[in-house]
């Protein structure tokens, strides 16, 4: 059981920073579909970086830097090039996914994977059975409620919201719609980046191409599933991470029985059928956002 | 009077342009402090566009604005807020899904940055209260009335202390009663020394309640803050529509601008006798976004009437032409079309029955506008022929070329795309597709909002002629002096029920009681 919670813990930390940068987003109006790419941008940073200066610090410094210049790119593109927010967020990914295996092809020519000597700190022996858990495990349900409590407890919280849900309503009241988006997808940068150096350096420490392998659409995803508010969103990329535990569990223990296909494919159905049950639930009405076009009227 | 102080706002040469479009051109305009002033004209005359520019929403093109004497920096919410200027806006601007509570917060500056759930409805309960709101201060803003959204607005724009206060268009949504609560709430606001701008159209009212009145036309001003008590409603009607509409109907001119209660009357007697072209009997809904369910509507137009639909918005208007289109289904009761029973079947069945619908929003369900005029033309007739038919560009060009001609749709060419159209034009091409010798049930939804003095007439004219043909009309309005003007017959809806249906006259204190549910 303990195990199952340590490999539950693993998997959905990053999954839960992604969609933390994904609500955030999604509040103020930006259905972040450049979560895959910032994931993978984060990820491929943090161990080039570990790689090329030895520092950890300096490493997760330069993740937090790419992601968060990507989000002003997608920004950009959004707000000054009036793009289609769906659309250059996916370039977004695009450019994530051919960016970092670029980057890692040119600086260690074709390689499957790229191993860092080391990688993030682990929480160590007093945690007993969580001991070889990063920091930024433990750090994860401490950023959800940060985030609950900046998103839903203050006055910055409700003006994102506005400009999510009624640009108009926040310019009328003199608060700027596009400096706020740029805010939300500056912090969006900063926890993507987190997420992506929790999934390269928090146990595994290597990089390889397309790492991510959709985790930052399944963070969308959970970002829908909850409506966008921290707590349901982190509590739906929990839920994913569960069934996708549950999946390896019951391929190791019934072996072939059951196509391994299929159980490799319980979190994407998982992903799908919570998307589903949301809409069900909530009769599709209650997100907040100008369904993915940005109105300003 | 208090000649020593500045006024409360001045506008010095204030012009702004749209693109071509002269919305405000070289106004020049001054309101005392601590009184109430109203800013008249028919739509376009850039009433909204005034109101705007004192808010800091548009930044004019050229010209100067001093609050209490002080220049203001334009084109900046904050600055205009910082004046004290604060602005209502006619189709409300608060986040349907926050709470009241959070409604007055986030626009709000007199607290700390962050709060408990409970702190905040503390916060809010008292400055609630003095505006008379009971609601729950965690009710969403959807979930209310919308005389409550109103008076939330209002609450919302008074939490930094202003000093000016502008309302656009408040009294659009309103019933009569809910208009005599606001004006009511205005003369408070006065007494507390608050300076307010009415943005009105109707006569009736800017005399009822206006200090002065300032009117625009076509972005000029012709009258400039004169005491309303040296006007009488004929020379107001004057100044807000000019000579040069060509309404040549006095009641129509009336109705227009409100001055006074149309006499127009009256269905012919033979017509009641034909089948109904439309007849509901106990038809209930489920409950959608658009407002309350129907429930038990039993509704019949026949022949050469027009039936008028009066109600405060939102109380089951939209959902009474969904389900007659087909687009909501009936839970119970049956809908018949020129006799035949049609529940269940979908629109493009209806519609080859007769049914023709200007719809609600123009500009998203009557158009599409980035489609030409032929195209947007043409949908109706494409619709109807089977899904492999040959289309022919150059006949349906031809064709809507010619149908638009006649009536008087004024454009470049079929080619151009609908959003280049003006509202009356726009609405001329939803009129010449829907409205022709096969229309047996016109359902007519807010037809003339946002449109002018000229193009208004034309659609009551169009409405006459179609049931003068021999058609039904359902014309759905939160205008009064519209609809009575225009109805041969009004039924009244209060929350998805019928709960009124009267015959000329009309009675403005009856229609406007059985609005709100007080004359029940």
């Amino acid at each position: 059981m303990t195990d199952l919670i340590v490999a539950v813990l693993r998997s959905a930390t990053p999954l839960i920073y992604v969609t933390m940068a994904g609500v955030i987003a999604q509040r103020a109006g930006i259905w972040h579909l450049g979560l895959e790419g910032l994931m993978i941008i984060g990820a491929a940073a943090t161990i080039i970086g570990i790689v090329l200066t030895g520092s950890l610090l300096v490493a997760l410094l330069v993740a937090a830097v790419f992601c968060v210049l990507a989000s002003v790119l997608l920004w950009f593109a959004i707000e000054r090039l009036k793009a289609n927010p769906i659309i250059a967020g996916l370039g977004l990914t695009g450019l994530g996914i051919g960016g970092s295996t670029l980057a890692a092809q040119s600086i260690f020519g074709s390689q499957a994977s790229i191993s860092a000597p080391f990688g993030l700190p682990q929480l160590g022996e007093s945690f007993g059975p969580f001991a070889a858990l990063s920091v930024l495990v433990a750090a994860m349900p401490v950023t959800v409620v940060v985030m609950w409590f900046l998103l839903r407890r203050t006055r910055f919280g409700l003006q994102l919201a506005a400009c999510g849900e009624h640009p108009f309503a926040a310019r009328s009241a003199g608060v700027s719609p596009p400096r706020m988006r740029l805010v939300a997808l500056g912090i969006g940068g900063l926890l993507a980046a987190a997420g992506g150096a929790e999934l390269a350096a928090g146990g595994l420490q290597i990089f390889a191409q397309n790492m991510t392998a959709g985790r930052g659409f399944m963070a969308f995803a959970a970002v829908v599933f909850g409506a966008a508010h921290p707590i349901g969103s982190a509590l739906a990329a929990l839920f994913f991470s569960v069934v996708s535990a549950l999946g390896i569990r019951a391929q190791l223990l019934f072996g072939n029985a059951v196509p391994p296909d299929l159980l490799l494919a319980l979190p994407y159905l998982a992903t799908v059928f919570g998307v589903w049950l949301s809409g069900r639930l909530r009769g599709g009405a209650a997100i907040p956002s100008a369904f993915g076009e940005l109105r300003d009227y | 009077m208090t000649g020593t102080l500045a006024p409360a706002i001045t506008c010095h040469d204030v012009t702004v342009k749209f693109g071509d479009f002269v919305a405000l051109s070289d106004v020049n305009l001054s309101f005392e402090r601590g009184l109430v002033h109203a800013v008249v004209g028919q739509n376009g005359a850039g009433k909204t566009t005034l109101a705007r520019v004192a808010a800091g929403l548009i930044r004019p093109d050229s010209g100067r604005i001093s609050i209490d004497g002080k220049p203001l920096a334009l084109g900046n919410v904050r600055e205009s807020r910082k004046a004290g200027v604060e602005l209502v806006h006619q189709s409300f601007a608060l986040p349907p899904s926050f709470a009241i509570a959070e409604a007055m917060e986030f626009g709000a500056d007199r607290f700390g940055p962050a709060f408990s759930s409970r702190g905040l409805r503390k916060r809010w309960s008292a400055h609630l209260k003095s505006f008379g709101i009971a609601a729950d201060l965690s009710a969403r803003i959807r979930d209310l009335p919308i005389e409550t959204q109103q008076s939330v607005e209002i609450a919302r724009a008074l939490v930094n202390d202003a000093s000016i206060l502008i309302l656009d268009e408040p009294t659009a949504v309103l019933s009569p009663s809910g208009v005599e609560a606001l004006f009511e709430r205005v003369r408070g606001l006065k007494k507390n020394g608050i300076t307010v701008i009415l943005v009105l159209h109707k006569i009736r009212e800017v005399l009822a309640i206006a200090d002065t009145v300032s009117v625009l036309r076509g972005g000029r001003l012709i009258a400039a803050a004169v005491p309303a008590a040296s006007l009488t409603p004929m020379d107001l009607a004057d100044q807000i529509v000019g000579s040069e509409t060509g309404v040549t109907d006095a009641d129509d001119a009336a109705a227009l601008v409100g001055a006074a209660p149309s006499r127009h009357a009256g269905m012919r007697a033979e017509a009641r006798s034909a089948v109904p072209v439309l007849a509901l009997s106990k038809v209930a809904t489920a409950p959608d976004v658009d407002g309350p369910a129907l429930a038990d509507v039993t509704l019949r137009v026949h022949p050469g009437e027009i039936v008028g639909v009066a109600g405060v918005e939102g109380n089951g208007q939209k959902t009474l032409v969904r389900a007659i289109a087909g687009l909501t289904a009936a839970r119970a009761g049956a809908i018949e079309l020129t006799g035949l029973d049609v529940t269940g079947t979908d629109l493009g069945t209806r519609r080859r029955l007769g049914l023709s619908i200007i719809p609600f929003e123009r500009n998203s369900e009557g158009l599409s506008l980035t489609s030409s005029l032929w195209e947007n033309w043409s949908v109706k007739r494409l619709l109807a022929d089977p899904l492999l038919t040959f289309i022919r560009p150059a006949a349906l060009r031809s064709d809507s070329d010619e149908a638009m001609k006649r009536w008087d749709v004024r454009y470049r060419h079929a080619g151009q795309p609908a959003g280049s159209l003006s509202g009356g034009n726009a609405q001329k091409l939803v009129f010449s597709r829907e409205v022709d010798d096969e229309a047996r049930l016109v359902i007519a939804a807010q037809p003339t909002r946002g449109l002018d003095v000229g193009a208004t007439a034309f659609v009551w004219q169009a409405l006459r002629a179609a049931r003068d043909r021999g058609a039904g009309v359902l014309l759905i309005s939160s205008d009064l002096d519209e609809l009575f003007d225009i109805s041969d017959r009004l039924i009244v809806m209060l929350s998805g029920r019928i709960v009124a249906d009267v015959v000329p006259p009309f009675s403005l204190a009856a229609v406007g009681a059985a609005m709100t549910g007080a004359g029940a």
